[in-house]
């Protein structure tokens, strides 16, 4: 049995993952229970996001953090465009799944393209830098992304509950035609949704930057964790996938710190069934 | 006010209103009767833009409805209370009647507005913070009609509202609908039962099978055969 | 027909036989090697198709029993020294088992579909490799092979592996069309359109897919088992890819989920195609254009290059002929009329969160009558029929059928009880021919036929119904009036004794209406008691029997229809108190 100290430093790095797993899955959760689209080019834009962080930051020198002034707004485009295409066909559902992993395939290759399949890391002082939290090391870098990740959430489900706009949203996904009926403009909310859940994907994208070494092949080692969050924690519920993503982590971290890391995947898949049994309504 | 010149309007499939011209002009209370299946709700559905017409025309003070994406009916003072209320029921009472004001022209007086609904509807203020579809059927029939008053309508449609209703549940919500009219708004009331909504309209159509088979002023209607035969068959 | 069939079997078998033939022409080995890939994504491709386009059960998991396949063989040969071919089928084996141990747990869940069962084969792929990885099945260094003995066919090891690739790629093509021919076939094809109107028909939903889904892994399993002698080294992340997985997906969509031979030709054609690029730059380009190509197929030609043919070739031969209700002599019936109850309601109730849709309804059907039930707009009628024909069960009361009780029997098996009913928006199976759908209940309703006797009684209902000239069309390329008389087709095939009519004539015109009601009386006069919902009151007061009307969820009135509709209750109930 491993010490106390060796658990709450697992604990920690749990939530920091458990962070990086909510950033990933904010957007896809807002996109597959607030428009019924499921949304897997997510990932793809996530590590776009990080190499282009990267890229940015190393080659001109920059904060990390100033790369989101340039990448966020061309990710918010990117998804609008998406969204665009899904209208212009009528894809939705399952359509938009096999379509969307047709796209990560792409955007893959075009990663690696430019990338090579080399890895890469983000020097920052960041990545670097602890502190110290009585006798646990706490990484600044995880610390900002469990923080980012636990303010986006937060704010996202404050806008759904509070704002207007917040209201408009979720007044169309529950019955769209009605929500139209009172004014709301149905195309302009799935685009902006889109938008932001792109816009999502290059904050995360920043953080696995800071915290991981990159390799295109990454893309799909997150996707079984992550679409287990997004389920577990109810679809287009910014809170509940949060919790999830910081559960499913933590568990998966004091699983590796008790018996073999190697074993980490299987709780999230166990977590995953468990609720699907018992409670199967989406 | 509102101009119905021989519409026609497909749900999926079938052609289920054919043919169909009606008017309400302003300030008035007009009601279509007709018997379950003769294509009431498709009709009001119709104006309210909920689903496409396939030809004819529809006309409020002069503007060409038909034109219009679905969004911007409300916009030219258009509200709805639709069959079966479809309130948004995992958001508050509160949440409902504030979508009611969702558009830029009635937002501006949404305090107000709020005020004369919880003022006509008491029982709503005390439930304002309740999940819309937790309500029973007649207090989500208030909020259904509240919504639609929130948009600050020049023309209120509504589709069967005592449906499912106990019968005096149903005349308090005859009694609101009054009520509101006197206030000045034009109603176009579509319902299933007859007599009640003969006692409060100014004129009537009867609708039977996507066609009008009678129309005039709501008392003579009320004395005429053809109304039984659209409901009971021809005996 | 059968003179063709055998023709085209013979020639499968004469192909097949040239191919297998290949090694001994010693070519250079490239051939063998590329023929052996083909004929790899051949038999992945169509095996995926059998859960995931025949059932519409979309699986991303192929993965995972593709590489139970090959750590099966892998391990029994290297550290059991299990001879190489018997590990063949233990490899298929272990994979069915484990495709049929998720099948057993996650089919059971009603809400498990399209999405959710998408991601679950995802997680599996992800869960197996991790088992594998941290076990000494692999433990990370991979497993070598190199030193594992293959018998030699046709003078090397080499052609063996090419040999077995070849009888596995056929095998799977010819499963695959033995599915398609079959019942089993048949009864996925409904699950795919509409799993739930297949279960009122009496299709074993359960066990079909468990059984698509272990033969589906049972062979993905067999393909790694060989794959994993002709790489000799073998590591997870190599075979554990969602890549391989995707790659299989986009050969059977390229082709057309829905033909037996659309996956196969898939994988003919993208391996024909990224034969031309290979290595380096162009491995990235080869990956562009494979993620490209099925966007492209997805939405612009859902139903696959073999679709776009079979559309191709159904406009040429098309039939313009209008369909007109003719007084055919129908299929020869049993039961004459006798006056008996067939259909008893005792104070049935059905509550749905606060609101008492049915609160206590008592009538009866009599055997050999048509009885109306009429009433105004939220009276209950839908519920009572959804609740007599299983969809939801009464709270309370009885409800007996032939003299059996029925009020807890579930959806289901009411049909083969000998009850049917028709749906007012009418539910055909999208992908069936019309002749399909009617011989659907034919096969899993109260006759329980086979594929082709089941064929031959849908085409004389269909012909009974009008709808003989549009026996192989698709229900997409009816009208609503056909589509109607489609719905009713496929309940009389069930051979019911009463059959459940939900609005059958709203949105006829009235001449279509005429023949409809022609329709319904000649049902009766074949021995079928008839139970009908409806609105338009000439119609009622034309065809039924009796009446029964329905208010507030309870029984108001009942008798013949023109002494129900002067009875002054009634008046009132339809156009309130005014009137009465």
């Amino acid at each position: 049995m491993p010490s106390l100290n060796l658990l709450g430093q697992a604990l920690l790095a749990g939530l920091f993952t458990g962070g990086l797993y909510a950033l990933l899955g904010l957007g896809l959760s807002l996109t597959w229970g607030l428009l019924r689209l499921i949304n897997l080019v997510n990932f793809a834009l996530a590590f776009l996001g990080a190499y282009l962080t990267y890229q940015i930051a190393t080659t001109l020198r920059l904060d990390p953090f100033v790369t989101l002034v340039i990448v966020v707004p061309a990710f918010f485009a990117f998804g609008v465009v998406l969204q665009l295409g899904f209208l212009r066909f009528g894809i939705h559902e399952l359509t938009s799944l096999i379509v969307t992993f047709g796209l990560t395939v792409i955007l893959e290759s075009l990663i690696q393209w430019i990338w090579t399949a080399d890895f890469r890391r983000l020097e920052t002082p960041y990545a670097r830098s602890t502190l110290k939290l009585g006798s646990l090391f706490v990484s600044v870098s995880g610390l900002m992304g469990f923080v980012a990740a636990a303010a986006l959430a937060l704010s996202t489900w404050a806008w759904l509950r509070w704002s207007y706009v917040g209201k408009a949203v979720r007044a169309s996904a529950e019955d769209g035609a009605m929500a139209a009926a009172f004014g709301v403009d149905r195309r302009r909310v799935a685009l902006l949704l889109s938008g932001l859940s792109a816009a999502y994907a290059a904050v995360a994208g920043l953080f696995i930057a800071m915290t991981h070494t990159l390799a295109p092949t990454q893309i799909y080692a997150w996707m079984g964790v992550v679409f287990a969050a997004v389920i577990i924690g109810r679809l287009g519920n910014a809170l509940g996938l949060f919790t999830a993503a910081i559960a499913i982590a933590a568990s998966e971290a004091l699983t590796m710190a008790v018996t073999s890391p190697g074993w980490a995947p299987l709780v999230s898949f166990t977590l995953l069934i468990f609720v699907l049994l018992l409670r199967p309504e989406l | 006010m509102l101009d119905v010149d021989r519409l026609e309007v497909a749900y999926g499939d079938a052609v289920a209103i054919r043919d169909v011209s009606l008017v309400v002009r302003e300030r008035e209370l007009v009601t279509v009767v007709g018997p379950n299946g003769a294509g009431k709700t498709t009709l009001i559905n119709g104006l309210a833009g909920l689903l496409p017409t396939r030809s004819g025309t529809l006309r409020l003070d002069g503007i060409d409805l038909r034109a219009l994406p679905p969004h911007h009916f409300c916009r030219h003072g258009i509200a709805l209370v639709p069959e079966g209320r479809r309130l948004f029921g995992a958001m508050t009472v509160e949440e409902n009647l504030e979508m009611g004001c969702y558009a830029a022209a009635p937002r501006a007086h949404r305090a107000a507005s709020l005020e004369r609904v919880y003022a006509l509807f008491p029982m709503l203020r005390e439930r304002r913070r309740h999940r819309a579809g937790s309500l029973s059927g007649g207090q989500q029939q208030m909020v259904a009609i509240g919504r639609a008053l929130m948009a600050r309508p020049r023309l209120l449609l509504l589709d069967e509202p005592s449906l499912g209703l106990a019968p005096a549940i149903a005349d308090h919500v005859f009694e609101v609908v009054a009520a509101i009219h006197a206030d000045g708004v034009a109603v176009l009331l579509v319902e299933q039962n007859v007599a009640q909504a003969l006692a409060i309209a100014a004129r009537a159509y009867v609708l039977e099978q996507g066609l009008i088979v009678a129309e005039g002023a709501a008392a003579e209607l009320a004395q005429d055969a053809r109304i039984r035969e659209a409901y009971l068959g021809r005996q | 027909m059968t003179r063709r069939r055998t023709a085209a079997a013979l020639g499968f078998v004469a192909g097949g036989a040239l191919l297998a033939l290949l090694p001994a022409l010693r070519l250079p080995a490239f051939y063998e090697t590329f023929l052996y890939l083909v004929f790899f994504w051949v038999a992945l491709a169509t095996s995926w198709n059998l859960i995931s386009g025949y059932a519409g059960y979309f699986s991303f998991g192929h993965a995972a029993f593709f590489g139970t396949g090959v750590y099966t063989t892998a391990t029994l040969t290297s550290k059991y020294s299990v001879p190489f071919l018997a590990t063949l089928p233990l490899a298929g084996l272990v994979a069915a088992l484990i495709g049929a141990g998720i099948g057993v747990v996650v089919f059971r869940v009603r809400g498990v579909r399209g999405e959710l069962f998408a991601l679950l084969t995802l997680a599996i792929t992800f869960v197996l490799a991790t088992i594998v990885l941290n076990t000494p099945i692999d433990g990370g260094p991979g497993v070598f092979l190199a030193a594992v003995p293959v018998p030699p066919w046709l003078g090397s090891p080499h052609a063996t592996l090419y040999l077995l690739s070849v009888v596995v790629a056929l095998g799977s093509v010819a499963v695959a069309y033995g599915v398609q021919s079959s019942r089993w076939g048949t009864g996925l094809f409904a699950i795919h359109d509409d799993e739930d109107v297949g279960e009122v028909l009496g299709v074993p939903t359960y066990r079909y897919k468990i059984l698509a889904f272990a033969t589906s892994s049972f062979i993905a399993g067999v393909v790694g088992g060989i794959y994993a002698l002709f790489v000799t080294y073998v590591t997870v992340p190599d075979v554990f890819s969602i890549g391989l997985a995707v790659d299989a997906i986009m050969m059977a969509a390229l082709g057309g989920t829905r033909y037996w031979f659309g996956p196969a030709l898939g994988a003919a054609i993208v391996s024909g195609l990224t034969q031309t690029l290979t290595g380096g730059q162009s491995a990235i380009l080869n990956r562009v254009l494979i993620g490209a190509i099925l966007i492209v197929v997805i939405v612009f030609l859902p139903d696959g290059v073999a679709g776009g043919l079979a559309r191709w070739r159904r406009r040429r031969g098309e039939a313009a002929a209008p369909v007109a209700v003719t007084a055919v002599a129908s299929p020869a019936r049993q039961r004459p009329a006798v006056d008996t109850t067939l259909l008893r309601c005792a104070d049935v109730r059905k509550a749905f969160r606060g609101l008492q849709a049915l609160s206590g309804v008592t009538l009866d059907a009599r055997a050999g009558e048509i009885l109306g039930l009429i009433g105004p707009n939220g009276s209950g009628k839908s519920t009572l029929i959804n609740v007599i024909s299983g969809y939801y069960r009464a709270d309370g009361g009885r409800i007996t059928f032939d003299g059996r009780e029925i009020t807890t029997v579930e959806g289901h098996r009411i049909a083969g009880l000998g009850l049917s009913r028709t749906y007012q928006i009418p539910r055909s199976c999208r992908r069936l021919t019309v002749l399909d759908n009617v011989a659907l209940s034919a096969m899993f309703g109260a006759p329980g036929l086979g594929r082709e006797a089941a064929r031959r009684e849908a085409r004389r209902w269909l012909a009974f119904a009008g709808l003989e000239t549009k026996a192989a069309a698709l229900p997409a390329q009816l009208n609503l009036h056909e589509r109607k008389f489609l719905d009713l087709a496929r309940a009389l095939a069930a051979e019911p004794r009463l059959i459940l009519l939900d609005e059958v004539l709203s949105g006829l015109t009235p001449a279509q209406m005429a023949g409809a009601l022609a329709l319904v009386r000649r049902i009766r006069d074949d021995g079928t008691t008839v139970v009908f919902v409806e609105h338009i009151m000439s119609a009622v007061i034309d065809l039924a029997d009796r009446v029964v009307v329905l208010a507030s969820g309870q029984v108001l009135a009942e008798g013949r229809p023109r002494d129900v509709m002067r009875d002054p209750t009634v008046i009132r109930a339809y156009l309130g108190r005014a009137y009465a």
